[in-house]
């Protein structure tokens, strides 16, 4: 029985654009629980950072963002990670994000040129 | 006057040529494999995203959740293993082993994201080898060494 027509359950963007001269390979991920975003100039994943949402009842939402593995001492990749979480929020999401970033460089450039990119094709 | 560089650039245009190839199945960037297998009556899904120097790969069944979050690769000197939890798996490890062994056959540094029942071994060895068994097909074995007499 061929039953297995459905598809795939996890959508997904793949694509690249070039930032400050470097080619920069994005994956974007729809799980059911959290959005994946994996941005890398140099072919592995590099940092990996999580993001949520903390609602209070009363008080505007606020974030909590952190390093899961990896570099610890370049708030850049904080910034792109709040950025993008605060996107997903105000999108009208609460999930959480887990954030792949493998970069060459850490200027203002590129970090406007990720987050455009991720948001110019968002999956939220 | 150039037949010996002609020669050379002949290998090394095939080479492009078969590169090229396969990297053509990547729509964008990075080349992303997805499939469902049927295993012992439970749906399996998985998601490989290969990456130049590291592969991510996440297993779900019943949902489509993230899961377990695990980081794994070789260790020097010995060749042995590492693996560790970066989301999830505080009170269930579902999915370490999967990435502690793929990473033992495949030499590959792994990130694995593990979205299957717990307390189900049968169901982590099953998903393991469908896993193994594709990545053997997208050519990811860990070359054998060669013994002195072959």
């Amino acid at each position: 029985m061929g039953g297995l027509e459905q598809r795939f359950p996890v959508p997904l963007k793949n694509f690249s654009v070039e930032i400050k001269g470097n080619n920069t390979d994005l994956v974007i991920c729809r799980y059911d629980d959290h959005f994946l975003v994996m941005a890398t100039q140099i072919g592995t994943m590099g940092t990996i950072l999580h993001a949520r949402k903390e609602e209070g009842v009363t008080v505007e939402p606020t974030f909590n963002v952190s390093v899961i593995l990896g570099k610890r001492d370049e708030p850049m990749l904080l910034a792109i990670t709040r950025q993008l979480i605060e996107n997903i929020s105000s999108s009208g999401s609460s999930m959480p994000l887990v954030l792949s970033l493998g970069l060459k460089d850490h200027s203002t450039e590129t970090l406007k040129g990720i987050v455009s990119a991720v948001v110019e094709n968002r999956l939220w | 006057m150039s037949s010996p560089s002609s020669s050379f650039g002949k290998a090394s245009d095939s080479e492009a040529a078969s590169k090229s190839a396969a990297a053509s199945a990547a729509s964008g960037g990075v080349q992303v494999t997805t499939f469902t297998e049927l295993v012992d009556e439970v749906t399996l899904h998985f998601q490989i995203i290969h990456l130049a120097k590291q592969i991510y790969v996440w297993i779900g069944s019943d949902s489509a959740k993230l899961g377990n979050l695990y980081a794994a690769a070789p260790t020097r000197p010995n060749n042995s293993v590492s693996v560790t939890s970066i989301l999830g798996g505080a009170s269930d490890n579902t999915g370490s082993g999967i990435a502690r062994r793929l990473v033992l056959k495949t030499g590959l540094n792994i990130i694995v994201a593990c979205n299957i029942p717990k307390n189900n071994p049968m169901l982590e060895a099953n998903a393991e080898k469908k896993l193994m068994e594709k990545l053997i097909t997208l050519g990811y074995s860990r070359p054998k060494s060669r013994s002195p007499g072959a």
